[in-house]
C-alpha cells in the first residue's frame, strides 16, 4: 500500500517525514540556522538536497541560498545531519535523534575540538561582548557562588575560532574544515559585496579600506562555501577544502562525500594514510589519479 | 529459433483412397440427437433428399451416431457400402469432429475424408418455430457438405518434437504446486518469479481459513522443496521479455534483474544486513514496517539471496566488509538475459490488491486507523512490524472495537463488478482471531452484504464467528461511509440496512476488504504469450467448464488466481491440474498438429512477403532458399486461418481441404436452384 510521505514547510523550518505504522522517520531543517552553504548538498549520497539562489530585491543585501530536500530521493540516512557545520539539519526516528550511519560506521563523526579552559575563566569574561558570531557562547555568573561560567553550544558550532581571539586563553578551538579561500578582486564587479552579505562568520570576510573590495580572512573562515554559492562571477572567488577533521573510518559513502567536499586528490591522500589500497585503485581507474 | 518441425508420414499405413472411375462414394449419416434435431427437422425427408444427391451411395438417419454403438454402425456401413467419403449431419464440428475422424479411420478411411454438416445449432436449435424452413435449411447444409466432400483429399498429420522442459511463470502457491508436481514427474522446471522470492501472497499471511493454520508454516516447506528440488531452477527477480515458438518448442528470453548480490555465493547468513545502516519501507510488510537496504523481504524467502535496493543504498560498502571472504556482493552487477527452451508454459502470476484510496467514502489514506485487510494481516502476524500487536496508527494503542467493511471495490459496477471470492472468508478469519485472542475486551463488527462461505468447512467457520460474538450487520453496498473524529482518531462506520434503516457503529479501527484485481503484468504477459484476457483482465481459459486450465494456445496453461480469483486450496488444485495438463503434452515426445496448415507452392511463390505481414501468428516468413526468396510456414504456429492464402497475389498458398475449388463447390451448392420441398 502507498507509503505515507509528508513534506511541510514553514517560515522557520522544512520537515520531511516517512510515517510508517510503528516507525516515524523525520528530517528537520532549521531555516534560521541554515546559511545556504554547499556542505549538505555535497555530502548527501542520494543528491537529494539542492540549493536555490534567492533573487535580490534592488538596493537590498544579497540573500542566502535556500536549501530544499527532495522527498522522493531522501532516505533519512542522516549524513546531512552529521555534515552540516551549523547543525541545522536533524534526523530522528520516532522523535529520537537517530544516526544509524554513525552506529554502523558508515560515516564518520566530524570532530568539533572545542575546549574551554575553566582555569582561565574569570570575571573579565563577563565584559566580552559577542564572543561568538553565531551566539553559541553564553557567559554568566552563578548568582550563588559568583563563579563565572562559559557555556558553548558545540552542536551548532562550525569552529571559526573567533572566540579564541575574543576570549584569549579561555577558548581553544581547532578548525573542523581546513582549506583555502582567495578572492581575485580584479574580477569582482564594482561595489559587489554579495559574499560578505551572506557570510555568517563576522570577520571571515571584510571590505578593504583601500579599494572597497571584499577580502578574505583565512583565520576565521570555516570553508562552508555560502559565499561561493552567491558569487555572481565564477572565477572571482576560489574556495577549496583540503581537510575535514573526522573520526577514523573505512566507508565508501565517506570516500565519496570526502571527494565531493574536497577533491579527488585530497581524498586519495586520505586513502593512502589509511592504506585503503582497493579504494585507491578504484579511484585510479575512475579518474586516472595516482597518489603515492 | 524454435526447432524445425519434422513432418512424418504417420498415416502411411493407411490405405490410399481408391481411385474410382465413377467418382467418390459418399455416405451421409443424419443424427436425430435424441429429439433435439428430429423434433424440428423431418429427418426421414432429409435422408431421402440426401440419397438423391450426386455421388451419395448411402444415407440413413440414426439416434446418436456419436455413441460407441453409432460409431460401430458407421464403421460397418463404410465397409459394407465401400464408402470413401463420409458426411455426418448433426451438431457442431467443434464438439464431435475428432470423434468421427477417429471413427472413420477405424474403417481404414483417411480421417480428413470426413465432413460434418451442422444441422443442430444452425437449423433445429435456431428455427424451432419453423420446422419446414428448418428442414429446408438442413437440406441446403447437407448438400453443401456433400459438394465439398466430393473434393476432399486425404491428408497426413504433422508431428512436432516436444522439449521435455516446462516454464512456470509466477511462484505463488499455484505455481509452486504446479512446479513441484511436474518436477516430481521428472520434468525440468524453470520457475520464473518477478519478485525477490517465491511464495506469493500466501507467504505474507498470518493464518489460513478455516483451519487457522500458520500460513508460512505450511507454505514454507513447499517453498524450500522448490528451492532444493534437483529438477527445479528458480529464476527470481526476473522478467519475461519474449516468448517465441509453439507447443513443444517454446523459447523464452528472460531478464534477470541485478540484485548486486551473486546468488551462487550468497549463503543468506544476514551479516551484511546487520551491518547495513539504511532502512526503507518493506513492500512485504505493506509499507507498515521497514527492511535494510540489503536484505531479503522476509526471513523465509526462497531463494534467500539478499538484494541491494540501490534507490536507498548509500554505498558505504559495509556489506562488502561483512560478507568478507564469501565475496558475494558485486555492485557492478548488470541485468543478465537467459534463454530457456520449454515444451509447455504454465502461467500463474496471481493477482494484485486494489488500493482503495480513490474510494473517498472509505477514508483510506486519509484516516490513520483505516486499514486494508492485508495491512491488518501484517499487523496481526507475529513476525510483522508490530510483533503481532494489533495497534492503531494514530496512537499506538490496542483498539477496543474493530469494524470490518466488506466489498470495497468489488461487486461495484463503477470499480470491479466481480466478487473477489475470498474476502468474506478472510474477514471471518480476522474476526475470529480477534475475538478468540481478546474475547470480551474487543467488539468486532462486520458490515457485509452477502456472506459467501461456500465450500468445505467454510459455513461452519461462519458459525464459529457468530458463536464467538462477532456482530454481523447486513447492509446495502450503496451509501456506506466511514468518518473520523479528528480528536480521538475514532471512526464511525455508517450504512443502511436492506430495509432502509440507518445503522452505524463507533469503532477504534476499520479494516477494508479491498478487491483483488488482475496482476499489473497480466496485460504485458498476455501480449507476449498471445493469450486473451477477459474484460476484467483475468486470463481466459479455453472452455470455462471442462477446460479450466487450457488457454487457446496449445501448450500454455493457466494456474491459480490469474485465471479467476481463488483461495489457497483451489489455487493448489488448479496448479496441480495445470501440471497434469502440461505433463500430457510433455510426455508425448511428439505433438501432432492437424494438417490444416497453409501450404506453399514453391514454383509459384515470388517471395513478395505479403503473406508475412498478413499473418497474425508470425507463422509464415520469407527466407532465401538457394537463390530464391520463398515463403515458409512454421506448422506449429499456423492456425489454418487462411489469411495468407487469400492475401497471396500469386495464388501460391493453399489451405488443405479449404482449397478454392472446394470452397467454390460449396458456395455453388449453396446457391444452386433447388425444388421446394
Amino acid at each position: 500500500m502507498p507509503l505515507r510521505k509528508l513534506k511541510e514547510e514553514t517560515a522557520d523550518s522544512l520537515t520531511l517525514q516517512w510515517v510508517l505504522h510503528v516507525q516515524n522517520y523525520k528530517l528537520t531543517l532549521d531555516k534560521n540556522r541554515c546559511v545556504g552553504c554547499q556542505i549538505c548538498t555535497l555530502a548527501c549520497p542520494k543528491e537529494a538536497i539542492t540549493l536555490q539562489k534567492q533573487p535580490r530585491t534592488s538596493g537590498q543585501k544579497a540573500r542566502k541560498a535556500k536549501a530544499d530536500v527532495d522527498l522522493s530521493k531522501c532516505n533519512f540516512c542522516g549524513i546531512c545531519d552529521i555534515a552540516c557545520p551549523y547543525g541545522a539539519i536533524k534526523v530522528s526516528l520516532n522523535g529520537k535523534h537517530a544516526l544509524p550511519v554513525l552506529e554502523k560506521e558508515s560515516f564518520p563523526e566530524f570532530i568539533r575540538d572545542i575546549r574551554v579552559d575553566e582555569s582561565k575563566v574569570n570575571a573579565e569574561c563577563l565584559n566580552v561582548s559577542d564572543p561568538c558570531p553565531l551566539g553559541l557562547i553564553t557567559i554568566k555568573s552563578d548568582a550563588a557562588s559568583a563563579a563565572v561560567k562559559v557555556e558553548v553550544d558545540k552542536e551548532h558550532c562550525p569552529c571559526c575560532t573567533l572566540c579564541e581571539v575574543k576570549l584569549p586563553g579561555v577558548m581553544h578551538v581547532r578548525k573542523m574544515f581546513s582549506g583555502r579561500i582567495n578572492i581575485q578582486t580584479e574580477k569582482c564587479p564594482e561595489n559587489c559585496t554579495d559574499c560578505l552579505d551572506v557570510c555568517p562568520i563576522r570577520g571571515a570576510l571584510c571590505i578593504s579600506e583601500t579599494d572597497k573590495k571584499v577580502r578574505s580572512n583565512e583565520a576565521f573562515c570555516v570553508y562552508c562555501g555560502a559565499c561561493k554559492v552567491v558569487c555572481p562571477i565564477d572565477e572571482a572567488l576560489e574556495l577549496k577544502r583540503t581537510h575535514i577533521s573526522h573520526m577514523p573510518i573505512h566507508s565508501g559513502a565517506w570516500n565519496k562525500t570526502l571527494e565531493r567536499l574536497t577533491s579527488p586528490v585530497e581524498m586519495t591522500k586520505e586513502l593512502k594514510t589509511k592504506g585503503s589500497t582497493r579504494a585507491r585503485e578504484s579511484v585510479k581507474k575512475r579518474v586516472g589519479l595516482k597518489v603515492d | 529459433m524454435p526447432r524445425k518441425p519434422v513432418q512424418k508420414k504417420a498415416m502411411s499405413s493407411q490405405r490410399k483412397t481408391r481411385k474410382q472411375h465413377k467418382g467418390p462414394r459418399i455416405g451421409v449419416f443424419i443424427c436425430q440427437c435424441g429429439t433435439k434435431i428430429s423434433s424440428v427437422i423431418n429427418v426421414d425427408e432429409l435422408t431421402e433428399y440426401a440419397k438423391k444427391l450426386p455421388n451419395v451411395v448411402y444415407a440413413e438417419n440414426m439416434n446418436y451416431p456419436c455413441s460407441s454403438q453409432g460409431q460401430d454402425e458407421i464403421v460397418a456401413s463404410i465397409k459394407k457400402n465401400k464408402l470413401d467419403r463420409v458426411v455426418v449431419a448433426g451438431c457442431s464440428p467443434r464438439l464431435y469432429e475428432p470423434t468421427f475422424q477417429r471413427c472413420v479411420s477405424k474403417a481404414n478411411l483417411n480421417p480428413w475424408l470426413f465432413e460434418m454438416a451442422n444441422i443442430r445449432e444452425f437449423s433445429s436449435y435456431c428455427h424451432k418455430a419453423k420446422p419446414e424452413e428448418a428442414t429446408q435449411k438442413a437440406k441446403d447444409t447437407v448438400r453443401m457438405s456433400v459438394a465439398k466432400a466430393r473434393l476432399l483429399e486425404p491428408l497426413s498429420p504433422v508431428e512436432l518434437p516436444v522439449t521435455k522442459n516446462v516454464m512456470v511463470v509466477g511462484g505463488g502457491i499455484a505455481g509452486i504446486s504446479a512446479a513441484l508436481d511436474l518436477a516430481d514427474m521428472g520434468f525440468k522446471v524453470y520457475m520464473v518469479e518477478k519478485t525477490e522470492t517465491i511464495g506469493g501472497y500466501m507467504a505474507l499471511l498470518d493464518k489460513t481459513f478455516p483451519t487457522l493454520d500458520c500460513s508460512i508454516c505450511i507454505e514454507g516447506p513447499k517453498m524450500v522443496d522448490v528451492g532444493r528440488h534437483p529438477n527445479i531452477e528458480i529464476i527470481s527477480y526476473a522478467d519475461i521479455m519474449k516468448v517465441d515458438g509453439y507447443v513443444g518448442n517454446f523459447r523464452a528470453r528472460i531478464r534477470k534483474n541485478p540484485r548486486y548480490v551473486i546468488a551462487e555465493k550468497c549463503t543468506g547468513c544476514g551479516e551484511c544486513r546487520d551491518a547495513c545502516p539504511i532502512e526503507y519501507p518493506n513492500y512485504a510488510d505493506m509499507n507498515l514496517g521497514v527492511r535494510k537496504a540489503i536484505s531479503p523481504p522476509f526471513g523465509q524467502a526462497v531463494p534467500l539471496t539478499h538484494t541491494i535496493n540501490r534507490d536507498y543504498c548509500i554505498e558505504c560498502y559495509k556489506c562488502i566488509d561483512a560478507c568478507g571472504a564469501r565475496q558475494a556482493i558485486n555492485f557492478d552487477q548488470k541485468p543478465e538475459e537467459v534463454e530457456v527452451d520449454v515444451g509447455a508454459i504454465i502461467v500463474s502470476i496471481g493477482y494484485d490488491m486494489y488500493n482503495p484510496q480513490d474510494l473517498e467514502w472509505t477514508g483510506y489514506g486519509k484516516y490513520l486507523n483505516v486499514f486494508t485487510a492485508l495491512e491488518f494481516e501484517r499487523l496481526i502476524l507475529a513476525a510483522g512490524p508490530t510483533g503481532g500487536k494489533v495497534v492503531r496508527a494514530s496512537d499506538g494503542q490496542k483498539p477496543h472495537s474493530v469494524a470490518f467493511v466488506q466489498c470495497v471495490g468489488s461487486r461495484d459496477i463503477n470499480k470491479y463488478e466481480y466478487c473477489s471470492s475470498f474476502c468474506c472468508m478472510y474477514t471471518l478469519k480476522h474476526a475470529v482471531m480477534l475475538k478468540e485472542k481478546y474475547r470480551d475486551a474487543i467488539d468486532v463488527y462486520v458490515f457485509y452484504n452477502d456472506m459467501r462461505s461456500n465450500f468445505k468447512g467454510y459455513e461452519e467457520f461462519f458459525n464459529r464467528a457468530q458463536k464467538n460474538g462477532v456482530k454481523f450487520i447486513r447492509v446495502k453496498l450503496e451509501d456506506r461511509r466511514i468518518t473520523e473524529d479528528p480528536a480521538t482518531g475514532n471512526l464511525t462506520v455508517s450504512a443502511e440496512t436492506e430495509d432502509g434503516r440507518p445503522v452505524s457503529a463507533q469503532v477504534e479501527m476499520a479494516v477494508l476488504a479491498n478487491a483483488a484485481i488482475p496482476h499489473h503484468t497480466a496485460h504485458e504477459l498476455a501480449e507476449i504469450l498471445k493469450i486473451p484476457l477477459n474484460k476484467d483482465g483475468f486470463f481466459v481459459e479455453c472452455q470455462p467448464k471442462i477446460r479450466p486450465t487450457d488457454t487457446e494456445v496449445p501448450g500454455i496453461f493457466l494456474a491459480g488466481a490469474c485465471q479467476g480469483l481463488k483461495d489457497i486450496p483451489y489455487s493448489v488444485a488448479h496448479g496441480s491440474a495445470a501440471a497434469a495438463q502440461a505433463a500430457a503434452v510433455l510426455n508425448r515426445g511428439t505433438w501432432v498438429v492437424e494438417p490444416l496448415v497453409a501450404k506453399v507452392n514453391e514454383d509459384l511463390c515470388s517471395g513478395c512477403r505479403i503473406c508475412e505481414s498478413a499473418c497474425g501468428y508470425n507463422a509464415i516468413s520469407v527466407a532465401k532458399v538457394g537463390d530464391k526468396d520463398l515463403a515458409k510456414v512454421v506448422e506449429g504456429l499456423c492456425r489454418g486461418c487462411g489469411i495468407c492464402s487469400s492475401a497471396c497475389p500469386m495464388d501460391a498458398i493453399t489451405m488443405p481441404n479449404y482449397s478454392d475449388k472446394q470452397i467454390v463447390a460449396q458456395v455453388q451448392a449453396a446457391v444452386e436452384k433447388v425444388e421446394k420441398a
